[in-house]
């Protein structure tokens, strides 16, 4: 009885949480999935078209390529964006002065928001802007990067690696100083070299950080939006066109069925994603 | 995996906030009028009939209007005198920008929060019309406009623009058809003619642009290029081509003259006397005040936007308007802005009481002086304030320029997959523009699209 009492006790208790997450996530992802199966325009009453948005989906080149573009954004947003985290956060370790300071300064992108980050940096790139003045500068030539169907994608993924890499610096930094010292005390005493310390000892011991940082960054990364918004507008030519962004056109084409399959084809891609990379993080655990 | 699970949930939720992300944001707040009197007041100076009141005083309602006019509105100053004459009705005035209002609109309406009069681009009515989003408004007024029938009060072209399906969806507020704006100060310096035909503009465009860093390409007095369906379909209309075939069933705009059109429009950027204007441009307001710009094909609307005080008012005199250069025929987009009201709107009968009165002669007068925008009815079409020599534009009167171009433009076509059409027409434009491909090549890969959509 004492048991079921404070059962219910937890119960109550995480009711107002639970209601809020039936009401406001589980329900809505229950109509969308509904929604996915239907055509629908937020207006007239769905009609049952079974599997056609998820056939039409993979027929239309507009959602290939924002396919292909986002997963570009992953492959080297997460590629480098960690890589210079973890990098800063070896360099910041091994600093005794103004620590904080560049602490503090990686960390403050990040606090802030995307749309101004895009902003500030659609000023940087735009013609007449900060980075064709600095090559102006030097005598270099000018360019479009933003309208420039090649340089258009990378820009954003620059963009959005400035603002995330302060994050992933300063979780591994909490990580690096969390590693005893007397690891590398007795390594060194062995004859380990710099080298074999970072091999043996470091990333060993940062393998959860790591796969935290990945699973984190790849289900952000796969949403890229805002920067896109806000700098390319999705061109130039579908250039910079990532998956949220094509859901989010169907959706302002009033067709929510279309919209609501783009949803449930990312929530395939990221579910999958993150089961491989935990049961990865799992087996060499 | 139960991890996973919980990660990819949290995923789909976050991706459809994102979706919804219009519904999120909440407009503006505008004032909020109230009733000034406990009886009908009559308007001053009210050139139109006022309609009889009903003898009994209607229930008090209150109705919301979105619009997206911004600061300049013609909105705005009128509710105090339609809150005069109508004081049963309350007006919740809220201000949006144009930039969001179609998904805000879309949002509201499919979540049954919609307003019950809001101002709308003509481009979005295919879709919003063809979605059922809009009332028809033939049987809310009985066919009448303030008295008189509707057909009294537009022209056919503007007409055939508010209908969909043999209905009224909007009534015409303002329209929106290009003209050809220049810096008539350096045109005059350099003693270049004013441009008539293709020919013509393609030389005047060389005559005036300047090389000012001399790094051999010019960089001053350049032809804006848009990458977009509104500005080459101007082209595309004026060598006699179409966007869709006349019953609107497949893509007609990929041939012979939409190709000559797009190698026309790309020749500015080609030899250097066009400036490409895409999304990282910034405001071109800058451009036309330093001088990076020197012509564009715009509507009236941007009169106003040069005289106001966040444009360009230091540049009066500095600027003309002239019929858009032509090959075989005048031709140019036709839009505008309409006032629709929602399937769903609560007060509809309060709401065509306000679409009335907002197209009284004052108030479409209003689209001219506060917007510097043109209005669409007949009678204010008419009136003498649009023909006033004016100062700004060298003491022409730059209106009648807008309404000869009205008179030819076109409509785009009122299909359900305009918004479609519409990137696929860009995205052709935008690539040969940007030189991925030649003008053939991406009309007949857009024209593939197109006829898929129209086939869906």
């Amino acid at each position: 009885m004492g048991r079921v009492r404070r059962y219910a006790m937890g119960y109550v208790l995480i009711a107002p949480a639970l209601l809020a997450a039936v009401v406001f996530l589980f329900l809505p992802m229950v109509v969308s999935a509904y929604w996915s199966f239907t055509e629908f325009n937020g207006i007239r009453p769905p009609r049952w078209v079974g599997l056609d948005n998820y056939l039409d989906l993979f027929g239309n080149p507009r959602f290939l390529r924002s396919l292909q573009n986002t997963v570009f954004f992953v492959t080297f947003g997460m590629g480098i964006g960690p890589v210079l985290g973890l990098a800063s956060a070896l360099l910041l370790n091994r600093a005794r002065f103004l620590q904080g300071l560049f602490r503090t300064a990686y960390f403050l992108p990040v606090m802030t928001s995307l749309t101004v980050v895009g902003t500030i940096w659609k000023m940087m790139l735009n013609e007449q802007g900060l980075l064709n003045s600095l090559l102006g500068f030097f005598a270099l030539p000018g360019h479009r990067w933003l309208t420039d169907p090649t340089t258009a994608l990378p820009s954003v993924v620059a963009a959005s690696i400035w603002q995330g890499f302060g994050f992933e610096t300063v979780v591994f930094l909490a990580a690096l100083q969390s590693i005893p010292r007397e690891y590398y005390d007795a390594a060194k005493v062995d004859g380990a070299a710099a080298g074999a310390l970072l091999r043996h000892i470091t990333l060993p011991a940062l393998r959860p950080t790591i796969v935290f940082v990945y699973v984190i960054g790849i289900i952000g990364s796969f949403q890229v939006f805002d920067q896109v918004f806000v700098m390319t507008n999705g061109g130039p030519v579908q250039a910079t066109r990532t998956l949220v962004f094509h859901l989010y056109d169907r959706f302002n084409s009033q067709d929510l069925g279309q919209a609501s399959a783009v949803a449930y084809v990312l929530l395939a891609i990221l579910a999958t994603l993150s089961y491989v990379q935990i049961r990865l993080s799992e087996r060499g655990a | 995996m139960t991890r996973a699970i919980r990660l990819a949930a949290v995923l789909v939720s976050v991706a459809l906030v994102v979706g919804a992300c219009g519904a999120a944001a909440t407009p503006t707040p505008g004032p909020t009028a109230t009733p000034t009197g406990p009886g009908p007041t009559p308007t001053a100076g009210g050139a139109t009939p006022t309609p009889a009141e009903p003898t009994a005083p209607p229930e008090p309602v209150t109705i919301t209007v979105w619009d997206y006019y911004g600061t300049a509105t013609p909105v705005q100053p009128a509710l105090t005198g339609f809150q005069a004459e109508y004081p049963w009705i309350t007006v919740k005035y809220e201000a949006l920008d144009w930039d969001s209002m179609n998904e805000k609109f879309t949002v509201g309406v499919s979540v049954g929060e919609a307003p019950d009069v809001a101002t709308l681009d003509m481009t979005w009515i295919p879709t919003l019309a063809s979605n059922g989003v809009l009332e028809g408004l033939k049987p809310l007024s009985g066919g009448q406009l303030n008295g008189t029938p509707i057909e009294d009060h537009y022209t056919p072209g503007a007409l055939e623009a508010m209908t969909f399906d043999s209905q009224y969806v909007t009534m015409l507020f303002d329209f929106d058809a290009y003209a050809l704006y220049y810096r008539a100060d350096i045109v005059a310096q350099k003693g270049i003619a004013v441009p008539k035909t293709w020919d013509e503009f393609r030389e005047a465009a060389r005559d005036l642009a300047e090389d000012s860093d001399g790094d051999g390409k010019p960089d001053k007095y350049l032809f804006q290029v848009w990458p977009d369906t509104f500005h080459w379909s101007q082209f595309l209309f004026q060598d006699g081509g179409s966007i869709l075939t006349a019953d609107n069933s497949a893509a007609a705009f990929n041939g012979p003259e939409g190709v000559e059109a797009l190698d026309f429009y790309q020749g500015f950027l080609a030899d250097g006397t066009g400036v490409y204007w895409g999304e990282e441009q910034g405001d071109q307001m800058a451009a036309f005040k330093d001088g990076r710009i020197g012509m564009f094909l715009n509507g009236p609307y941007v009169m106003g936007l040069l005289k106001s005080t966040d444009g360009a008012p230091e540049m009066s005199g500095q600027w003309k308007v002239a019929l858009a250069p032509y090959s075989k025929e005048p031709g140019s987009y036709l839009g505008g802005t309409g006032l629709g009201i929602p399937v769903n709107a609560r007060h509809k009968e309060a709401a065509w009481k306000f679409i009335e009165y907002m197209l009284r002669l004052e108030q479409e007068l209003g689209v001219f002086t506060y917007a510097g925008a043109a209005p669409a009815t007949k009678e204010a079409l008419e009136s003498s304030e649009l023909t006033t020599p004016d100062p700004y534009f060298g003491g022409d009167a730059p209106f009648p320029v807008f309404l000869d171009t009205m008179s030819t433009a076109t409509h785009f076509p009122y299909v359900k997959a305009w918004n479609d059409i519409d990137v696929a027409i860009s995205d052709a434009v935008d690539g040969v523009l940007l030189g991925q491909s030649s003008s053939e090549e991406a009309l007949d890969a857009a024209a593939d699209e197109v006829n898929g959509l129209l086939a869906d």
